[in-house]
This record gives structure tokens, C-alpha cells and sequence, in this order.
């Protein structure tokens, strides 16, 4: 009985070691180390303008760099540039002073290297206000050409 | 006997002025003209008479005829009302005591009967002057359904006769609201009536405007995803789209003509285009200098007032049709925008964003003369729009917190809201009916 133990017990050990010296004889590949992460891409960011002016501000130009660099590394995808004013004055001339900051933005990213085929420039005028707030700090919000990804 | 020296007075003072007139005035079947309303005068007395009916059918359709001719003469802002005095008809024979309307102070007399003629409905007016000179005795006769319009026929009629002009019954103001949650086109009758929701575009629909015969309709919107110009021919229902791309806003129709002058961006800077009522492209009216909006024509159809940013702030200026010359309009202020000629060539309205931030209403001569502020003291007033017959002005305000529709006479008198609707009403265009 305690002989047939000990038959099956080797019986184990044999394939065991057998197996055990295959693993150290035999060299696992290198693990292919993960390819370094593309450098992070800013997003696309909103810029703002001064009241009736479609004047890119410095602040607004720093934005439309890195925009520019978000339309350059996505290249599958294009922008609507929205055109907003705040509510001040009248709707006729903000629809149209939106389509001026739209096109003005627009115009900035082309020279920045953006993709203008890629771009399209939409004026909403006073009627999409981000900010409901009836003074300098909501009115200053609503001033945007506010980039939308599609 | 003061009261009867007055109004002796006030008779050779009429028949006075009545040779004044000038010549183009015209007759009526029934009673001469006369001129009792002058420029600056003071409102028409009118005594007026509720209207006669006998049983019950008929005192009902009386009671509705009270109610239009009492609100659309009320409405003109022309007439000081006066109820009928006791001693209006004589005790013994019913007849009119015409003595009596100048004992009150009255001007003019205006009253009738309503009766029934194979079902329907025949109203006849009588209107004298204070010596007792039938000026007007007519029949208006109609369906059972169109008391109102029933009613809106004398008046229109009074008008015409006493001030010698077409008057604004009968025709529509069309308007944007945002009642169902999106901002979509309405129109309403002059008073403020019988709204109806023109469109159904679900995004954000601007600027609506008819053209000078009633035949199209002219608005923006954005169903197609971005800002399109739309023509409707309102008969058909057929509809066009201008489709260019950038911004196309503030569509005025050239008068007499079914063309339209709207300012698109598409080549750049935003300018003035005339267009065709299918929506092609006629030819482009100014060039580069910043932003061209909101044209207005002259009655003529020669001129166009428009706002331009190309010195400076956005300011009025005058482009001629034909030789293309533009001149600036307006000098006072720095935010002036929204002009609109009158019916009689003689004046421009617009409005003016002022120092303390609030947008006021002024009317200037098209030469550029007799600059008059209209509002004043009541948040922003904007978008002022002259009645066809240019007695009376439409327009937009926040006097009241929300945006809504107002009136008044043309020279800023009588500012009342014109209708009660929910939500905001903006951008009126008062336009003719069709």
C-alpha cells in the first residue's frame, strides 16, 4: 500500500521537475514596454471679446493656439465656431456682430495652421446667452466665440 | 352760453382751416370733408351713440358692434369718446337732438342701428358734425361672424373722413415670440387681434417682414442646422431659402417691387444684398467698412436707410438706389440702429442705445432735421415699425419687465401695450393686409 503511495507520489514529481526545468531553460520574450502617450492635446477653449469689437484679444490668441493645435491633431474631426454677444444693444446688429466674431476667430485659426475646410463660423447673436446675469459679469460670459467639436 | 360761443368759434375755426386744405382731398358720397383734424390739433370729440337694435339676436350683434367700433376708434388715439347725452333724442319722436353733442363738447356725432336682412347682419352708421351736417350715412353689411370687421369698416371709413387719410384697420402686424418655448412668426390684426402662429421651425426664427403688396413673407431662422433666409409667397405657401452661408439677418422688401434687401456675409463682410423673391441673388448694394444691417426703404423705393459701422459705432446713413452715393443720417448719439421711413418719406425712426445703457426710440427728418426723442424713462424701446398709414408706431419694450409689443401715435403720444400674449414678443413689422 505504502509502496503504490510512494510509486504515484514520483510518478507526480517526475513531470513536475521535468516541467519546472523546461520553464528555466526556456527564455520568456521581453514584454514589449507600452509606447510612450502622445503628448497631451489641450482642448478646444472658448475666447472672449470686448464689447462691439470682434478684435482677437491676447488672451483670446494664447486660446486659438492651442485650438489650432486641437484641429491639427484631430484631424478626423471639424469645428463650428459660434459667434455670441451679450444682449446689449439690438438683435439685428449682435446677429451680425456675431457672425463677425465667428469669421474673425475662424480667420485667426486659419493663419494659426488650423484646417479651414474643417471650420464652419455660425452667428446666434444675443440669443444663446450662456449667462442669464444682467450685468458687466454675465455680459462678459456672452461675448464668446464658444468652438463646438462635431 | 359760453359753451355755444365756443363752439362758434370752433365752427369758423374749422371752415376756417377747411380753406386752408389743400385741394386733394376728396369727397364723400354723403356729407363733404371737413378738416377738423389738423397737424398738432388736439383729439375729436365724438359722441358716440350705442347702436340701436330691436330684439334679442339683433342687440347681441349691437353689443358686439359697440365693443369694435368703441376699441378700434379708441385705438387710433385719434378721438377723445364721449358717451351720448341724456337728451340725445327727443323724448316725444325719438328723433336725434343734434343740439345737443356741441352742448357736451362734442365735435362729431357717430351712431346707427343694426338690423337683420335674410339672416345676416346690416349695420347702418350715421355720423354728423356739431351744426348737424350729415358727414357720413352708409350701410355695412357681412356675416354674422364678422361683427368686428363689420364694425372696423365705419371706422376705417370715419377716418378716412375726417383725416383724409387711409387709416390702420385692416391691416396686420407680423412679430416673433417665443410662446411655445421657441422663438417662431406671428401676426395679429392692428389692434392686437386675432393672433396666429405663422411658422413651426422648432430652433430660433428672427426678423419677419411682408413685402408692400402683402404677398410674401420674409424671416430668418435656423431649421437647417445654421442662420437661412426664407420667402413665402402667402397664397401659395410655396417657400425659398436665400441659402448662402454666414449670416443673413433683417430682410426689408423694396417697396412696390418683389424684391428685398437683407445683409449676408458670405463674401466676407456683411453687407447689403438685393434679392430676388425666389431667393437669388440680385446684386450686392454696399461693400467691405464693417457691419451693413437693417435696411429701410423710402416709400419711393429710391432710398435705402441702413446701419453701417464704417466710421465707427454703428450709426444710420441714407444709400441712394440708383447712384449708389451714401450720406450719414444721424450724428447724436453712438449706438443708433433699427431705422424705419415713414409711409409719408418724411421722417426716419430708430433707436438709440444711450449712455445709461437704455435703448430709446427717436424720430429724425430724412434730411436730417428735427431730431425728437419718442420714449424715454422705460428700459429699452426698440425696434420701431410706422402703421402703412404712418399715424401710428409699433415697437418693443421692457418697460414692464418682459419684452413686449407697444404703440403709440407718431409723434410719441399714447403708448399702450398692444397685446396680451405669454412669454416675449419682439420684432413687430406692421405690413398691409392682403
Amino acid at each position: 500500500m505504502t509502496s503504490v503511495k510512494k510509486i504515484t507520489k514520483r510518478a507526480l514529481y517526475v513531470p513536475a521537475l521535468l516541467l519546472l526545468g523546461a520553464c528555466c531553460t526556456t527564455r520568456q520574450p521581453e514584454p514589449v514596454p507600452p509606447p510612450p502617450p502622445p503628448a497631451p492635446v489641450a482642448p478646444l477653449g472658448d475666447i472672449f471679446f470686448d464689447f462691439d469689437r470682434s478684435g482677437i484679444t491676447p488672451e483670446g490668441e494664447a486660446q486659438l493656439k492651442q485650438n489650432a493645435g486641437w484641429m491639427v491633431a484631430n484631424t478626423a474631426k471639424s469645428v463650428v465656431i459660434e459667434g455670441h454677444c451679450d444682449e446689449r444693444g439690438t438683435s439685428e446688429y449682435n446677429m451680425a456682430l456675431g457672425q463677425r466674431r465667428a469669421d474673425s476667430a475662424m480667420d485667426a485659426m486659419v493663419s494659426l495652421g488650423a484646417d479651414q475646410a474643417r471650420m464652419t463660423a455660425i452667428s446666434y447673436g444675443e440669443e444663446k446667452p450662456f449667462d442669464t446675469g444682467h450685468d458687466e459679469a454675465g455680459w462678459a460670459q456672452n461675448r464668446r466665440a464658444h468652438f463646438v467639436e462635431q | 352760453m359760453r359753451s355755444t360761443r365756443n363752439s362758434f368759434a370752433s365752427l369758423c375755426l374749422v371752415l376756417f382751416g377747411l380753406l386752408l386744405m389743400p385741394l386733394t382731398l376728396k369727397a364723400e358720397e354723403v356729407g363733404e370733408y371737413i378738416a377738423i383734424r389738423k397737424t398738432g390739433a388736439s383729439r375729436i370729440a365724438i359722441v358716440l351713440d350705442k347702436t340701436a337694435a330691436k330684439g334679442d339676436k339683433e342687440s347681441a350683434w349691437a353689443s358686439s358692434l359697440n365693443t369694435a367700433i368703441k376699441g378700434g376708434l379708441d385705438f387710433t388715439g385719434l378721438f377723445n369718446l364721449m358717451p351720448a347725452p341724456l337728451n340725445i333724442r327727443n323724448s316725444q319722436d325719438g328723433m336725434l337732438n343734434l343740439g345737443s353733442i356741441a352742448s357736451v363738447g362734442g365735435d362729431i356725432y357717430a351712431g346707427g342701428s343694426v338690423t337683420k336682412k335674410s339672416g345676416k347682419p346690416v349695420l347702418e352708421m350715421q355720423v354728423f358734425d356739431a351744426s348737424g351736417k350729415s358727414l357720413l350715412h352708409r350701410n355695412y353689411s357681412g356675416e354674422e361672424s364678422q361683427l368686428r370687421a363689420i364694425g372696423l369698416r365705419f371706422c376705417a371709413d370715419l377716418v378716412e373722413l375726417l383725416t383724409g387719410k387711409r387709416s390702420v384697420f385692416g391691416t396686420k402686424i407680423v412679430f416673433i415670440s417665443n410662446r411655445t418655448g421657441n422663438k417662431e412668426v406671428y401676426m395679429c390684426d392692428f389692434d392686437g387681434e386675432n393672433v396666429v402662429q405663422l411658422t413651426n421651425s422648432r430652433s430660433i426664427s428672427l426678423t419677419p417682414t411682408v413685402s408692400s403688396d402683402g404677398n410674401y413673407l420674409a424671416w430668418m431662422d435656423y431649421t437647417s442646422g445654421r442662420p437661412n433666409l426664407y420667402i413665402k409667397n402667402l397664397a401659395t405657401g410655396a417657400k425659398v431659402s436665400v441659402n448662402k452661408h454666414g449670416v443673413c439677418i433683417s430682410p426689408a422688401w423694396r417697396p412696390g417691387t418683389n424684391t428685398l434687401v437683407t445683409t449676408l456675409s458670405y463674401q466676407g463682410d456683411q453687407d447689403l444684398y438685393l434679392i430676388r423673391a425666389d431667393g437669388t441673388v440680385d446684386r450686392r448694394l454696399t461693400k467691405g467698412g464693417g457691419i451693413d444691417v437693417s435696411p429701410s426703404f423710402s416709400p419711393d423705393g429710391s432710398k435705402m436707410a441702413f446701419v453701417s459701422t464704417r466710421q465707427g459705432g454703428p450709426h444710420v446713413f441714407i444709400q441712394d438706389m440708383n447712384s449708389g452715393q451714401v450720406r450719414r443720417l444721424t450724428y447724436s448719439g453712438t449706438y443708433n440702429t433699427q431705422p424705419s421711413w415713414s409711409p409719408n418719406g418724411d421722417k426716419i425712426l430708430y433707436s438709440s442705445m444711450q449712455k445709461s445703457g437704455e435703448i430709446n426710440i427717436f424720430s429724425i427728418g430724412a434730411d436730417g432735421s428735427g431730431l425728437l426723442q419718442l420714449t424715454s424713462g422705460s428700459r429699452n424701446n426698440e425696434y420701431p415699425s410706422w402703421s402703412p398709414d404712418g399715424s401710428m408706431i409699433v415697437f418693443s419694450s421692457t418697460r414692464g419687465g418682459k419684452r413686449k409689443l407697444y404703440v403709440m401715435n407718431a409723434d410719441g403720444t399714447n403708448q399702450k401695450p398692444l397685446l396680451r400674449m405669454e412669454g416675449e414678443q419682439q420684432q413687430p413689422s406692421w405690413s398691409v393686409n392682403k
